[in-house]
């Protein structure tokens, strides 16, 4: 440190302004960000790897297991993949319904973001509102897939679970009453100057630079850039949908706030167009448990941008190499561009406004032994094991206390 | 004639190493193989002449006695073009395309970490995505490496 | 000599001030939870917070000086209790009163955020520095237009006490009307010293953590969390008996509900100001106060002299 007014302070791993360990650190000149360095990482699980020995089945699960926020997409885009390669015609009914799901987690993903692009500029009222509606889409989410996240509804050659036409009047309830509240949101957005003053001008990302930065999503789509998977290589229905890509140019945080919360009108248009032309029939065919030899490139728009899969099979029951780019990872070179010269109380927005996902970006659990430097893998209980011994040997020890609830117990 | 095939056309009669090796195979889906040597020249005339102005992934692969690596292109967020090389398992040095692409630095600070490819140009800074006390030469994604001690 | 001690640890002193500050925090945060659509804390969680944290450890980092770093809470509560005596809750007297008394309260409230300064950079901790740093670059901000808010009274009064100031107002009942400005800009510049949102910029938890609290622990923070709660106190009772003379001569138990309603008023709005705005930048913070509050306050005073010089004369 080489005085008050030139400090390098770290943001994480652990920082309130991070909901992931992630590691920021800034050099300031007084309140002025002189430059970043972005330590990525801390979420690496080793997933890739994991994947190549587990079956197709069993990594669709795994797979899912990338992000809890964005578990669809991940999952979408390998069955996609896999279903490629393997020559499979899903039913019509299942792409229906896998964009159905598939926008009611953009939907849940940007309001998530809502709330906390408002906690990230200190307004907690915001935060608490647009939760409170987002249960509103996390209860349709449960009632359609029994879960509220990773919903566990793909599956190889289609979907799981149908939806009943009790459950379509009850998605269109919902629908009306957040649509009610988007607008809302739309237009406090519109008209708070607090909020205008915060967002406006930060994290400038022109539209030149957005394409060589190869930004991705409502990132890219805030600087003018006109891109989305969702039409431009349409994937499950989405051709037989009709909607509009949204775009800014506000190239601001302000923009991509914008582009967010009409993003969400879109959503709900295309749900309302989905359940109304749901076909009928059945919603999976039969996969076969080998996949023939091939590479096939898989690409699906997140809620965060393009999500990319390349899965290459052997012809055995377990995939030779998968591949995933998460739209953070696209955006991150973005981040440091547009935190040049900007002041620190501007840093949380910028960095939230990307809608940043590390744990998707990471992917890839091996626990290290530090003392042999060598990897191991700890299953439950050996790790359950490993917890009592390190507490006993802090002085914590509960055996005595679980042999007296035991003969409590008994009695 | 599409699209797609009228890139391959450019692209083929530019580089006539790429005759046979570039097949369109679904539509918005154009792979392609090329030796390390010729590979530079083409993804410069792909950025410059045909458009392919994202590179959205780079995906590195163990085939063996070979390190192969995918770049994955796109343009217009349509058609990807996919061009596959590879270099050999002793030496596997390419060259850094982050002077073209800058947003490929992540992507081949991981190719050096997870598969052990030597990167030329490549910017000083942090690694990603292993800690900074993983052990030298131990790379997790090729496929003679095995998880060490209790399974 | 033994009433003066009551009048001064108990009632109305240290021992009222405190149960009133922690029911003034309840009272904020459940006006808060609820315009959010939140249930909000039951009545004794701010005792309960208080409770718990002095039964906690304290820790001095290592690299921060010791004695700075616990002198600057101890020095910041005992400065904001001590304001509290000179200022008159439900009649026109207080405690004690002198000529020169609201000049006296206004350096002894400035002084907790010097001792958030130095509490804070002594920490050494850089989220601490920072947060230090923008204590007292905020200080500069709001402090100039609360003395003048607060001085256009004392103008009208011809009077630097606040005994005076009220006295005046019983014999000119309606001259508060006039200096709705100067409440106004007091307002604005009191929620800045409190440090709330939109003005919580020296401790935003998603940049700096805490800001200069950051390294507190134990008592240590409780002794400073009971100085921001009895700061919003002490700061609301002065502008109650510097703006709002109302039921000054109802006699005590009247007098000292009016006294209760007047400080709840002006704590609800606060909370309201903390739910409906989003926090401002530094910059932002201090071109508003400079640019929109400090011209107001001038306003109010160049009212002030008018009335002065042609109505009262």
């Amino acid at each position: 440190m080489s005085g008050p007014e030139d400090f390098k302070i770290p943001l994480g791993p652990q920082h309130p302004a991070l909901k992931e360990p992630e590691s920021f650190s800034i050099a300031l000149k007084g309140e002025k960000i002189l430059g970043v360095d972005i330590r990525l990482g801390y979420n690496h699980r080793g997933i890739e790897k994991a994947c190549e020995s587990k079956s197709y089945l069993q990594a669709v699960y795994l797979i899912e297991r990338i992000c809890g926020i964005c578990s669809h997409t991940h999952s979408t885009c390998f069955v996609q993949g896999v279903e490629e390669l393997a020559g499979l015609q899903v039913p019509k009914r299942a792409t229906y319904i896998r964009m159905i799901i598939g926008e009611l987690e953009r939907v849940h993903s940007h309001l998530l973001w809502l709330g906390v692009a408002g906690h990230e500029i200190g307004f907690d009222t915001l935060l608490m509102y647009s939760w409170r509606d987002r249960e509103v889409v996390m209860d349709i989410l449960a009632m359609v897939t029994g879960n509220r996240v990773n919903y566990g509804i793909n599956a190889i050659g289609g979907v799981r679970r149908d939806i009943s036409q009790e459950q379509i009047k009850d998605i269109l309830a919902a629908l009306k009453t957040l649509r009610e509240r988007t607008l809302y949101y739309i237009e406090i957005a519109s008209k708070e100057t607090t909020i205008i003053e915060r967002l406006s001008g930060v994290g400038i990302l022109l539209p030149a630079d957005a394409i060589k930065l190869n930004a991705v999503g409502p990132t890219a789509r805030a600087s003018g850039v006109d891109i989305d998977i969702r039409r431009d290589d349409p994937y499950a229905a989405y051709s037989e949908v009709e909607f509009k890509v949204i775009t800014d140019n506000h190239n601001d945080v302000y923009g991509r706030t914008v582009v967010r919360m009409k993003e969400l009108l879109e959503s709900y248009n295309i749900i309302e167009q989905a359940l109304a032309k749901l076909p009928e029939g059945p919603i999976a065919v039969r996969a076969p448990r080998k996949v023939p030899a091939g590479e096939v490139l898989s690409r699906y728009e997140a809620p965060r941008g393009e999500d990319l899969h390349y899965i290459k099979a052997n012809g055995t029951e377990f995939p030779e190499r998968v591949k995933v780019r998460a739209p953070t990872l696209a955006n991150v070179q973005a981040v440091k561009k547009m935190l040049e010269d900007r002041y620190l109380a501007d840093l949380p927005i910028v960095v939230a406004a990307i809608d940043p996902c590390f744990s998707c970006t990471d992917r890839l659990i091996e626990v290290k032994d530090l003392d042999q430097g060598e990897t191991k893998i700890l299953d439950w209980q050996k790790l359950q094991q490993l917890s009592i011994k390190y507490n006993q040997q802090r002085g914590l020890d509960f055996t005595a206390a679980g042999k007296r609830l035991q003969r409590l117990m008994e009695k | 004639m599409t699209s797609e095939e009228a890139i391959v056309t450019e692209l083929t009669n530019k580089f006539h190493v790429l005759d046979g090796k570039t097949q369109v195979r679904r539509p918005r889906r154009i792979f392609s193989e090329v030796a390390y040597a010729d590979f530079r020249p083409i993804l410069d005339f792909a950025k410059d002449k045909l458009g392919f102005n994202y590179l959205n992934m780079i995906t590195g692969l163990d085939e063996g006695d070979n390190l192969a690596l995918y770049y994955h292109l796109s343009k217009n967020n349509a058609i990807t073009l996919n061009i596959k090389t590879f270099v050999t398992k002793n030496n596997p040095v390419v060259k850094t395309v982050t002077d073209v692409f800058p947003s490929a630095d992540v992507a081949e600070r991981e190719l050096v970490d997870l598969l052990g490819f030597k990167v030329e140009g490549l910017a000083a800074g942090s690694r990603y995505p292993l800690t900074d006390d993983w052990p030298v030469g131990e790379f997790p994604l090729r496929k003679d490496w095995k998880m060490k001690g209790e399974v | 000599m033994l009433l003066d001690l009551f009048y001064i640890l108990v009632f109305p002193g240290f021992l009222f001030l405190s149960a009133f500050a922690l029911w003034a925090e309840y009272f904020d945060r459940l006006v808060y939870a609820r315009l959010q659509n939140r249930v909000g804390p039951p009545w004794f969680q701010p005792t309960a917070d208080f409770i718990k944290l002095v039964a906690k450890a304290d820790l001095v980092p290592t690299a921060a000086n010791p004695t700075f770093f616990r002198l600057a809470p101890i020095i910041a509560l005992t400065a904001v209790c001590t304001a509290f005596i000179y200022i008159p809750l439900w009649s026109t007297s207080s405690l004690f009163s002198f000529n020169g008394d609201i000049i006296v309260i206004l350096y002894l409230l400035t002084i907790p955020t010097l001792c958030f300064f130095i509490g804070g950079w002594y920490s050494t901790s850089l989220y601490c520095r920072i947060g230090a740093v923008r204590t007292v670059t905020q200080l500069f901000a709001y402090e100039i237009p609360l003395f003048m808010g607060l001085l256009a009274p004392a103008l009208l009064a011809n009077s630097w006490s606040i005994t005076e100031i009220m006295q005046f107002y019983i014999d000119h009942p309606w001259f508060w009307a006039f200096n709705l400005i100067g409440l106004i800009v007091s307002l604005i510049a009191l929620h800045g010293k409190l440090e709330k949102a939109p003005f919580d910029i020296p401790e935003a938890e998603t940049e700096i953590v805490a800001g200069g609290f950051t390294e507190y622990s134990g008592r240590l923070l409780a002794f400073l969390r009971m100085t921001l709660d009895i700061e919003m106190i002490v700061g609301a009772s002065l502008l109650a008996a510097i703006f709002l003379p109302f039921g000054l001569q109802s006699g005590p138990v009247v007098g000292f509900l009016v006294y209760l309603v007047k400080v709840l008023l002006i704590v609800f709005l606060f909370s309201i100001a903390r739910t409906i705005f989003a926090r401002m930048r530094i910059d932002q913070m201090i071109a508003f106060c400079w640019q929109y509050v400090v011209p107001l306050a001038m306003v109010q005073l160049l009212i002030n002299l008018i009335l002065k010089g042609i109505i009262i004369r």
